[in-house]
């Protein structure tokens, strides 16, 4: 009996391998307001840059100026990345299988960079050779800053590990080299390459250190455009080419992973007598490990505190306290934001992942790249026309969600991700809808993950620069807007104690989303069985 | 001019004023830490409370535009005239009356009074004393031998960008490009402030470089010590000496000009602009108004004409310095 | 309790059929085995008949209840199936008394009738006192009968098991399986068990349902799937089985390796073919004049008897044979070898 073309059509846009139920139509809708607000930026770049005609769009994109900047873009991106995906790989394979005294706290202090806003850095590391500059220059700060997210994203995926494979390719004689290209590394290709992807986002959308260091990128010319002339319809036409050239990166990314990756529910994980004793390696990661966390934590925090402490004037404690409360509570308030936005999608996917939640999914990730300055314009834009919501603390939230809402939906489709398929089925036969089973086995397991994505998007939040200043409320600072308030006047030592403030509050979030990665199963075999790790 | 005003004002017949406002929002280029003081002063001083957002005066700009008229905006104070000139350009001024400023002389207010300026910067050479025997007369000097490697400018700054922006509008634009090619040439080193150029020649990286007069102060005063750093002005009449301003403005859109205005009245008023001198070392735009310390007075800096009001197209500039390779 | 009736199903992924035409049923009370190689499609089955996938055509009926036709099926959690997939799949954030008491409708019940439930449960599976360990602490055995607990808490029509008892070792397999199954008719439940363990389908089940690429092979009480195959290979599935060239004349006699016996064969007609034997059809003895000479080359010892290799004399034909009892058998021991039971002859046409 052949189905007729409706079927065949309402069946290819809303199931998946032909599995039957439906998905209450609300749920749609809510998505699909969520893409149209998440669209908002993009729809106020088209709109500015069609404001220049069409050949003149076309000149701006194709003049050397423009080309030129591309260049420099493409060469940091590249070497931010490529840099990243070799120590990320090694440094997290080094944490992951051989044997060292206090791993936890080595995974803390790789991570803790993350704690640290990218202009903070070439601060410090400017303070310390002023003439710093390039794209070198440049890389140099951003493969620090970026590190820990590849970090993080193998960690996260070495522990996963099935670590039968491995014994079986010990018995069957294949060196530690061969056992790692062959084995280990294809289960994490698709970590190294969401590592990538962020870190490489990162780079794209990042503004503070490339413009300290005299690189222009794409945002540095973003920035100049709209200070220097005036022109927005211009820096709209480049951001465009902004987003474009993040689009192409995702796309990269998307063929490289492996989606299809079955989780393994029963499976022999890492035990501390597996873990490899050479005394050569463990020196080669203590010493790696040591080198960076020498570069990117201990130079930053002497800078710091060396300007802090050198301060003449008398520290104002009651702006220090304002700006943190202020810093803290707009951060939390935008990620708790992203949250709810992302978890109309995200139960989407968890109840039924067709061909729209992917192609919504798709389309939120391209806001990983959407530099500050152009959501700032565009929800000023916005904004100033909607009254009292202009300039509010609200609307700051609203912006951190729209910057930081691709994270946040990464992250909860990663952490629905891990619930396995089985216990979704185990559900439904025993009578839940699909939405029960959301909410009772999905979401309850993928919880904690998507507590950290929060907290995630938390951190990142805090350390905001553009658009914070264009939307935060008349007479509200954030420590970020205080630094840059006190730098961009060369008060350093006036802006050390807020830089220190924020790295310390920072730290907090990036000390409890180390906290996965650091925890080793120590579960050996139970009675007489193999315990399968359901957790 | 007087029609333009009316036309002007009864466009904004519908912008009903407040009788008796208790606040008013101030758009600051200026940063805190120098104009804070001045705007607590007035507050006491009116009773009216001042909302003020600070930022970078063309950031601050191209959120005005991107506002328009529903700016909550009633007084922007800008640290350049470019900004300024943006902002006039979209009409979103509204022009001052006569009275108000009255003491700025109208070389540094705008046409049609849509803002008007309120602290001189002037451009000069910084040098070390040390290093540099033989002071230049023009920044024509500039691209000789003798200043091989040794002069240092920051191209990426605003204040650089106008000045030659208004090197462009009296000599032309192959005039700029031959000299800034010239500087090329001549080894000239890139810093990104205005401030990183002085240290460099309290460190004697270099011997001279252009910036504006209050940077020897301020980064003497960020350091906490003396530098050996001095300032220098080029012959008479050259384009080296250009006096920049920061001036202010009142929005349009505003439902409390009379305050603004107000505001910009004390900002101007004699009283006022010495303590501009004194305190943040800037030039006071009054007429035989004392001069910064060490510094000559306004008038015989032997300034250039310049007209402000054609410095707001900064983009032209841009593409000259990235043509040429400084940018 | 529940009937079930498959008709006609055909379930497709992308361009591969998977189950093809295929059709069986199961009366009310009824345990039923699907025992093939994997990739056979026992387990898509399982999972069609729980309303997990969408066949492509067929009817599926549950008692008088159609629960699917062709593409528009009742979706599962209206089934009232009891689903018991692979590895138990426990609920790893709720202890064992959620886990069980995870269908049973708390508007519906009060919770005295859900603790209840909950405890009746756990007596019947032998783990009362479990109530509030989380699943991490629990055996695999324990995982299965706590899983299997769940599955029966909401009364199920059916229980569907999936190779529940296979990542367990063999000596607490046995064990739990016949627990299992004693329960399951304690109940009265009706239950698809998905194996590829030929005893378990044999030992377990009213009824085996021989799968191969995804059709029945055959279909029948253990006795006649493993006394009557109907094709060698299914003989292959359901035991151990000795495949030996042979032909028949058309007066019925058969001849192979080891008997020249006549069979009397209703309608004979001369082929060539192969005769299936069962290695304990085999009689092997170290003194006897009658039978086919041969060396036993390999001995299996098993405890409970032992599985005897021996290579005949004329050719080269390997029998296996099984033999109970103590062993007086040695390798390199010349012995004799003879067939005790039916011929079953499959010919080549």
């Amino acid at each position: 009996m052949a189905t007729s073309t409706k079927e065949r059509l309402t069946n290819r846009l809303f199931t998946s391998r032909g599995e039957p139920g439906s998905i209450h139509p609300a749920l749609y809708a809510l998505v699909g307001m969520l893409l149209a607000v998440v669209l908002i930026p993009f729809v106020y770049l088209v709109i500015r840059a069609f404001e220049k005609p069409v050949p003149e769009i076309i000149d701006l994109l194709l003049r050397s100026k423009t080309l030129e900047v591309l260049l420099t873009t493409s060469v940091l991106l590249a070497v931010v990345v490529a840099v990243n995906i070799v120590l990320g790989t090694l440094i997290s394979a080094g944490l992951h299988f051989v044997q060292l005294p206090k791993t936890h706290l080595l995974i803390v202090a790789a991570v803790l960079p993350l704690a640290i806003p990218s202009y903070v850095f070439t601060y410090t590391w400017l303070a310390l050779f002023p003439s710093l500059s390039g794209t070198l220059a440049a890389a140099f700060v951003l493969v620090l800053t970026t590190l820990p997210y590849m970090l993080l994203a193998i960690l996260v995926s070495l522990r996963r590990i099935d670590n039968g494979f491995i014994e079986v390719a010990r018995t069957l004689g294949l060196s530690r080299v061969q056992i790692f290209f062959r084995v280990i590394l294809p289960q994490i290709r698709g970590s190294i390459s969401a590592g990538a992807l962020l870190a490489g986002l990162y780079v794209l959308s990042d503004f503070g250190a490339v413009s300290l260091l005299n690189v222009e990128t794409l945002t540095v010319s973003i920035q100049n455009m709209f200070k220097s002339s005036y022109d927005r319809s211009a820096a709209s036409v480049i951001s465009l080419l902004l987003i474009l050239a993040s689009i192409l990166f995702i796309a990269a990314d998307e063929k490289i992973k492996d989606k299809n990756a079955k989780e393994n529910v029963f499976k022999r994980l890492a035990t501390s007598d597996s873990r490899i004793q050479s005394f050569r390696l463990k020196s080669i990661v203590l010493i790696s490990v040591g080198v960076y966390a020498l570069l990117a934590v201990v130079v930053p925090f002497y800078v710091l505190i060396s300007r802090f402490i050198s301060n003449p004037n008398p520290i104002d404690i009651s702006g220090l306290f304002t700006a943190s409360i202020s810093t803290i509570s707009v951060s939390a308030l935008g990620a708790l934001i992203a949250l709810l936005f992302s978890a109309p999608l995200g139960f989407l996917i968890a109840a039924h992942a067709g061909r729209f939640s992917k192609v919504s999914e798709r389309i939120i990730l391209i806001g990983h790249a959407l530099p500050g300055v152009v959501v700032g314009l565009a929800l000023v834009s916005l904004g100033s026309k909607l009254g009292p919501i202009y300039q509010s603390v609200f609307l700051l939230a609203f912006a951190y969600a729209l910057l930081f809402l691709a994270k946040a939906v990464a992250s909860m489709t990663f952490s629905l991700q891990l619930v396995p398929q089985v216990l979704k089925e185990v559900a439904a036969t025993l009578g839940k809808s699909k939405t029960k089973v959301s909410t009772s086995v999905v979401f309850p397991i993928a919880l904690p993950s998507i507590g950290l994505g929060t907290l995630l998007v938390f951190l990142t939040a805090m350390k905001e620069l553009p658009a914070t200043l264009m939307l935060r409320p008349t007479g509200m600072d954030t420590l970020a807007t205080q630094i840059w308030s006190y730098a961009s006047i060369n008060r350093f030592n006036d802006a050390a104690p807020y830089a220190l403030l924020l790295v310390l509050i920072a730290a907090v979030p990036t000390f409890l989303l180390s906290l996965p990665s650091r925890e080793v199963s120590t579960e050996t075999n139970k009675n007489d069985s193999q315990v399968g790790s359901l957790t | 001019m007087v029609l333009v005003a009316s036309l002007l004002a009864g466009c904004s017949s519908s912008n009903e004023q407040a009788t008796d406002p208790t606040e008013i929002t101030v758009y600051s280029g200026r940063s805190e830490e120098f104009i804070a003081p001045f705007f607590a002063q007035w507050e006491q001083s009116s009773g009216i409370t001042l909302n003020i957002r600070y930022g970078d005066s063309a950031e601050l700009a191209a959120q005005i535009l991107e506002e328009g008229s529903n700016s909550p905006a009633d007084l922007f104070l800008s640290q350049d005239a470019g900004s300024l000139g943006a902002v006039a350009k979209a009409e979103l001024f509204i022009p001052l009356p006569n009275d108000v400023a009255a003491n700025i002389p109208a070389e540094f207010v705008a046409a049609n009074r849509n803002w008007v300026g309120v602290t001189g910067r002037a451009r000069v050479f910084a040098y070390n004393p040390d290093l540099l025997k033989v002071l230049p007369t023009s920044v024509t000097d500039l691209t000789n031998a003798q200043y091989k490697g040794e002069l240092g400018i920051a191209p990426s700054n605003a204040s650089f960008q106008a000045f030659v922006t208004a090197l462009i509008n009296a000599q032309g634009t192959d005039f700029a490009q031959k000299w800034l090619e010239g500087l090329k040439a001549n080894d000239v080193r890139i810093y990104a402030k205005n401030s990183a150029i002085v240290e460099a020649i309290d460190k004697k990286e270099i011997s001279i470089g252009l910036v504006n007069h209050y940077y020897v102060w301020e980064v003497s005063e960020g350091l906490g010590r003396e530098i050996n750093a001095k300032l220098g002005f080029f012959k008479a009449g050259d384009l080296g000496n250009m006096i920049n301003v920061s001036g202010a403005g009142v929005l349009a859109s505003s439902k409390k000009y009379a305050a603004a205005q107000d505001l910009i009245n004390f900002l101007t008023s004699q009283k006022i602009q010495n303590e501009f001198v004194s305190k943040t070392h800037e030039y006071s735009l009054i007429k035989d108004a004392m001069a910064p310390a060490t510094l000559p007075a306004l008038a015989e800096i032997g300034a250039p004409t310049v007209d402000l009001n054609a410095l707001k197209d900064i983009q032209k500039t841009q593409d000259l310095l990235v043509k040429v390779g400084l940018l | 309790m529940t009937s079930l009736d498959v008709s006609h199903l055909t379930v497709n992924f992308g361009d591969r059929t998977v189950i093809d035409d295929l059709s069986f049923n199961l009366k009310e009370g009824e345990i039923a085995s699907l025992l093939g190689p994997s990739g056979c499609g026992k387990t898509t089955l399982l999972r069609a008949i729980a309303g997990l996938l969408q066949p492509r055509e067929g009817t599926i009926r549950f008692g008088s209840q159609l629960v699917g036709v062709s593409t528009v099926v009742l979706p599962p959690h209206k089934r009232r199936t009891g689903y018991v997939p692979q590895q138990g799949a426990l609920f790893p954030h709720l202890n064992v008394a959620k886990n069980i008491a995870f269908g049973l409708d708390k508007k519906e019940l009060s919770t005295q009738e859900i603790n209840a439930t909950v405890s009746e449960m756990l007596s019947l599976i032998g783990m009362s006192g479990y109530e509030n360990q989380m699943p991490t602490e629990l055996s695999g055995g324990q995982q299965t009968r706590v899983a299997l607990a769940r599955a029966l808490a909401v009364k199920p029509r059916m229980v569907l098991l999936d190779e529940p008892f296979s990542a367990l070792d063999a000596e607490l397999r046995n064990e739990l399986r016949s627990e299992v199954v004693a329960l399951l008719r304690k109940q009265g439940t009706t239950a698809i068990l998905v194996t590829h363990d030929r005893e378990e389908a044999l030992v377990s089940s009213d009824k085996v349902v021989l799968m191969r690429d995804g059709k029945i092979a055959q279909y029948g009480t253990p006795e006649e799937v493993y006394e009557s195959p109907v094709s060698p290979s299914v003989a292959v599935s359901t035991g151990d089985a000795l495949i030996l060239e042979a032909e028949q004349s058309d007066n019925g006699s058969t001849r192979y390796a080891i008997s020249s016996l006549e069979s009397e064969s209703k309608s004979a007609i001369a082929s060539n073919g192969y005769v299936v034997i069962r290695p304990e059809e085999i009689s092997v003895s170290k003194n006897s004049s009658l039978g086919v000479a041969g060396t036993l080359i390999q001995l299996d010892y098993y405890g409970h008897d032992a599985m005897l290799v021996i290579k005949l004399e004329n050719g080269s034909e390997i029998i296996r044979a099984r033999v109970a009892g103590p062993m007086d058998f040695e390798v390199g021991d010349i012995v004799k070898v003879e067939h005790r039971g039916p011929i079953r002859f499959f010919s080549n046409q």
